[in-house]
């Protein structure tokens, strides 16, 4: 394909060509509260969910545990409850002040910001945009990615921001480093090379070093 | 040009302009700086689990590019899916899937059974469709002669899916195991789009060949059925609506 009248046919990808001035920063809690609000905040039954109250307040249960959905079933009654209780979550989410502070000075200091989730942004795109920009919380990208290790490898990202206990785990035998917020859920995970900060300003400490 | 874009602008008409989604196998910041290097913006990104396969939606893009992405889509170096208007369509498609996590490339009898039951509901009112194997099961789609209001035509899909399930009672068939999904989706129109025809599935790279009631037709014969869905299987809106009230409303 002939550039640039043909955008995408014969572009070799970047692999693993690394910019040290890009960063991967996760939302749910890592720049947000998202778990705490989706364990306490209120979410009602109506007869508009359609489903028994009973019901109702059973899945809700099970939805602010984080319980995975028994069966072979993709899309259920339960997942579509899931998803309406997230989507309320993501709009009431507290944003973490020195994380705001933290995005913005990436910002001023011209990094380029990935902002990189497990939510399925089809659905949740709109409010994802609408709660950073009610934030005034600076990005030039959103992706989705389940597997952000492999994410950051493949876009040549060296610094990923996240809690998840696996890319603690592997970030480091891909040359991804990775910083996380330190929480009680971290504590059982084996040895890893990923760092933990009480605050934003330790990271941007790090990444400068 | 290739005459199989002049086919897919015609099937796209009337369709968001400028919005797509692209699927393809390629990624990194120099590839999308060149997606975007027409003054198309990016909605979102994802990578998908299936291999490398990325995701791009997009938004803005220009009249030339679409083009360009469609002659990409037809030599399947990419896949282009495409966003319903929100009031209104001259196109509609039920999309039927294996609703199963495990295995669900696999065309299960309830998807047969549900596939049957929703041509023949369509065909004896006149609405011929246009049934594409979509990897996961198949999409049926109507095209109508002149727009119709979304609100209409999620009614009549609903009205023609719990048809197509009714002979599922009593023969021991789970109707949960098909996901039926209906484009325009009217709580989601700008949400979900549906890949065109002409291209190979992203994960299984299946072509996404033509189901007649006879057999599923090679490449050449699907572009071929096509063609002559566009020009000569439009629906008439005096048709659509004798169908729309022969079918019961729903409570």
């Amino acid at each position: 394909m002939k550039e640039p009248a043909n955008p995408a046919g014969s572009i070799a990808p970047t692999v693993g060509v690394a910019d040290p001035r890009t960063i991967a920063i996760d939302l749910d809690d890592t720049l947000n509260n998202f778990t705490e609000t989706l364990r306490h905040a209120a979410y009602p039954f109506t007869p508009a969910d359609g489903l028994p109250e009973a019901t109702f307040h059973h899945y809700l249960e099970g939805i602010r545990q984080d319980a995975p959905e028994a069966g072979d079933l993709l899309s259920t009654e339960y997942s579509f409850l899931r998803y309406k209780v997230h989507a309320q979550c993501y709009r009431q989410a507290r944003a973490r002040a020195d994380g705001v502070a933290f995005m913005r000075w990436l910002r001023r200091n011209h990094w380029r910001i990935v902002i990189c989730t497990q939510r399925d942004l089809r659905r949740a795109h709109d409010d994802t945009r609408a709660w950073l920009a009610e934030r005034d919380i600076p990005f030039d990208y959103l992706f989705m990615a389940r597997n952000k290790i492999v994410f950051c490898k493949a876009w040549g990202i060296r610094h990923l921001v996240d809690d998840d206990g696996f890319n603690l785990a592997h970030g480091g035998r891909y040359d991804v480093n990775v910083y996380y917020p330190i929480m009680p859920k971290h504590q059982s995970l084996p040895a890893h090379t990923a760092r933990g900060f009480r605050t934003f300003e330790e990271v941007q400490r790090w990444i400068q070093g | 040009m290739d005459p199989r874009i002049s086919l897919l602008q015609e099937f796209s008409r009337g369709f968001i302009p400028g919005t797509a989604k692209v699927e393809t196998e390629q990624y990194g910041f120099p590839f999308l700086d060149r997606l975007l290097s027409d003054g198309a913006s990016l909605e979102y990104g994802e990578l998908t689990a299936t291999r490398l396969l990325h995701k791009y939606k997009l938004v803005n893009l220009s009249a030339r590019r679409m083009d360009e992405l469609l002659q990409l889509h037809i030599t399947k170096e990419c896949n282009v899916c495409r966003y319903f208007d929100a009031s209104a369509n001259n196109v509609f498609c039920f999309n039927l899937d294996n609703n199963h996590k495990t295995n669900n490339t696999a065309v299960i009898p309830e998807i047969t059974l549900a596939l049957r039951g929703l041509r023949d509901c369509l065909v004896d009112r006149g609405l011929m469709p246009l049934i594409v194997a979509s990897g996961r099961g198949y999409h049926v789609w109507c095209r109508l002669n002149e727009p119709v209001d979304n609100n209409r035509l999620y009614q009549f899909m609903l009205r023609a899916a719990v048809h197509a399930l009714l002979p599922f009672h009593g023969r021991g068939y789970d109707h949960k195991a098909v996901k039926f999904n209906f484009y325009p989706d009217i709580k989601a129109h700008n949400v979900v789009s549906l890949r065109l025809f002409g291209s190979d599935h992203a994960k299984n790279k299946v072509f996404s060949r033509v189901l007649t009631p006879d057999r599923l037709l090679g490449e050449a014969a699907s572009w071929d059925y096509f063609g002559d869905f566009l020009r000569n299987k439009a629906i008439p809106s005096a048709r659509f609506t004798a169908a729309f009230n022969a079918l019961p409303a729903l409570l």
